[in-house]
């Protein structure tokens, strides 16, 4: 089973992230507080509750390098909190909007911040060494509903947005003050902030979990309507390939490799998706093992509705009526799995294992390792 | 905004089609309000951003009986429409759902008005989804409609039941009257 740990923290988890050494893990339990729990001695102990916020909090991130947690909440604010000595210390982040956050990430570099919101808006965030605080510069009037998710290219410099107005698109974010001269390459080479690059208009209904893959090359997001597309050659003339699956749409995405996605939302089971040689992504598996409704019982009552037609007693027909239930969904997780995160070895670059949370309150690290179908993908 | 309609005449296939739509449909999640600050509303009700909604959905088994699912990004509505075969069902149908929804807070998911044209209403948030297992709120639902609203002398629900004890005390009852009432003038 690729599922190596799982672990139920509360009743219900929003989102989660770990820090660098996989040692901590800070979550939020669906309320106005996030947790920190440590690994002592074989065991999750929580260590610090951050309240600051006082609405849900909608989206953790934290830094590799710089060891600092970005929150954002419905309560329209952002915190920046920074370990020093054995306490938490939060920055208040003047985000300028009068919607909630929705999501939260940190730059490759970790000298920015974006923060999609309800407000329409995106916010950019940087550090100002001489005011001491975290400025926020805002993109506005590109789009027409909330931002649900943000995803970083890995130059620092391109930022991708899914929507709920359906669309995907792709913004530089070019600060001059944070951003040196030397790191623009590419199709953002001569782009100012704010700079809208590309608009993709595929899907007709909300869009969900944008991520790039490790190289950039690549744009994954998902439509609500069990659609997820992936976008080469983000430029100009991009192309699109458009996937289709039968099982309930998802909410977010996240690169293995270059040619292997994993993808996480209603069916409350992880699904992989593959390039093959020829670039062309399909929906091979289910990562987890189903459930397996007990098939005895649906062919006793297969049967005994049968014999009920052939000997007219319609008593057995009726058990067999409301006898239907609804079929529990996933295994692992029983809810809607709405964060993915990955968890690379700090050594390598290759990612072989992540971790989910979900609406059940759990949250489960999986591993590739043992999944010899998928090696030659990863 | 066209309305996807769905034709379904056996009673199982319909609650099959029911169950199966609003498998599809409830897939929602936490979403705070874009027009008003700090608010987190169902969107379904207030309709504020038109891109929340998606296509209602309408399944009919007949003219009489029909279920009106609408979805938005947060929250779900399911109306029912009742068959009322005649007069006296019609009224105890009203009267017994009324007694329902004046206790719709111990059921959770009702609504306490039907939506116009329709004789009850489910509200499902996201907030049900975070706290109950889906199947069973589908099933929940599904168990509700089919015991309360499709009377069928084989099957032994308590709802079921009541509707046509109730059918029957009111005719015994109302035949003593009039053969009380009848008996002065003999």
């Amino acid at each position: 089973m690729a599922a190596v740990e799982v672990h139920k923290f509360a009743q219900c988890i929003t989102c989660h992230a770990w820090s660098r050494d996989r040692s901590m893990l800070a979550f939020c339990p669906n309320n106005n507080e996030v947790h920190i729990y440590a690994l002592l001695q074989g065991k999750w102990e929580k260590l610090h509750v951050l309240q600051k916020h006082d609405q849900i909090v909608s989206g953790i991130d934290w830094s590799a390098r710089s060891n600092k947690i970005v929150t954002a909440s419905h309560d329209r604010n952002s915190y920046v909190w920074n370990l020093e000595g054995s306490e938490w210390v939060p920055t208040l982040v003047i985000l300028r909007l009068n919607r909630a956050a929705l999501c939260v990430r940190w730059s490759p570099r970790e000298n920015k911040f974006a923060v999609g919101s309800g407000a329409k808006t995106v916010c950019i965030c940087y550090y100002e060494q001489e005011n001491n605080w975290w400025v926020s510069k805002l993109i506005r009037k590109r789009h027409d509903s909330s931002v649900t998710s943000v995803a970083w290219h890995p130059n620092n410099i391109l930022l991708a947005t899914a929507s709920t107005d359906g669309k995907c698109r792709i913004f530089s974010t070019f600060i001059k003050v944070v951003d040196a001269k030397e790191s623009r390459t590419g199709p953002s080479a001569d782009s100012k902030f704010g700079e809208q690059i590309l608009q993709l208009d595929l899907s007709f209904t909300w869009s969900f979990g944008v991520r790039w893959s490790p190289s950039g090359n690549t744009l994954a997001y998902v439509g609500h309507n069990s659609m997820i597309y992936f976008v080469d050659d983000v430029g100009p003339s991009p192309l699109a390939q458009n996937v289709a699956f039968r099982d309930l749409p998802l909410r977010d995405v996240l690169f293995l490799s270059e040619r292997l996605v994993i993808g996480v939302g209603f069916d409350c089971n992880p699904m992989v998706f593959v390039a093959d040689e020829r670039g062309i992504w399909s929906f091979i598996k289910f990562l987890g093992e189903r459930k397996t409704t007990t098939s005895g019982p649906k062919y006793g009552s297969q049967f005994s509705e049968a014999f009920g037609k052939l000997y007219g007693q319609p008593k057995q027909g009726f058990n067999n009526d409301t006898n239907e239930h609804s079929r529990s969904r996933g295994g692992v997780h029983e809810n809607c799995i709405n964060c993915i995160v990955p968890l690379g070895d700090p050594g390598s670059s290759k990612v072989k294992r992540f971790s989910t949370s979900g609406l059940d309150g759990k949250i489960v690290v999986w591993d590739m390792e043992n999944q010899e179908d998928l090696a030659e993908y990863l | 905004m066209c309305t996807t309609i769905i034709i379904s005449n056996t009673l199982r296939l319909y609650l099959t089609c029911i169950r199966n739509t609003l498998d599809a449909a409830m897939c929602l999640q936490n979403f705070p309000c874009q027009e008003v600050e700090r608010h987190n509303k169902p969107e379904v009700e207030l309709k504020t951003s038109s891109e929340l909604l998606l296509n209602p959905v309408l399944i009919c088994r007949n003219e009489a009986e029909k279920c009106l699912i609408e979805t938005s990004i947060n929250s779900l509505r399911i109306s029912l429409k009742v068959k009322q075969a005649d007069e006296l069902e019609n009224i105890l149908t009203k009267k017994f759902l009324r007694f329902l929804s004046m206790r719709a807070e111990a059921f959770q998911v009702l609504r306490r008005k039907p939506v116009q044209g329709y004789d009850i209403s489910f509200l499902v948030t996201n907030y049900h989804c975070e706290e109950m297992q889906k199947h069973k709120l589908i099933d929940f639902i599904v168990q509700f409609m089919e015991a309360s609203i499709f009377p069928n002398p084989i099957k032994l629900h308590d709802i079921d039941k009541e509707i046509s004890e109730l059918k029957m005390s009111v005719n015994t009852r109302g035949r003593l009257v009039a053969t009380e009432f009848l008996k002065q003038f003999m």
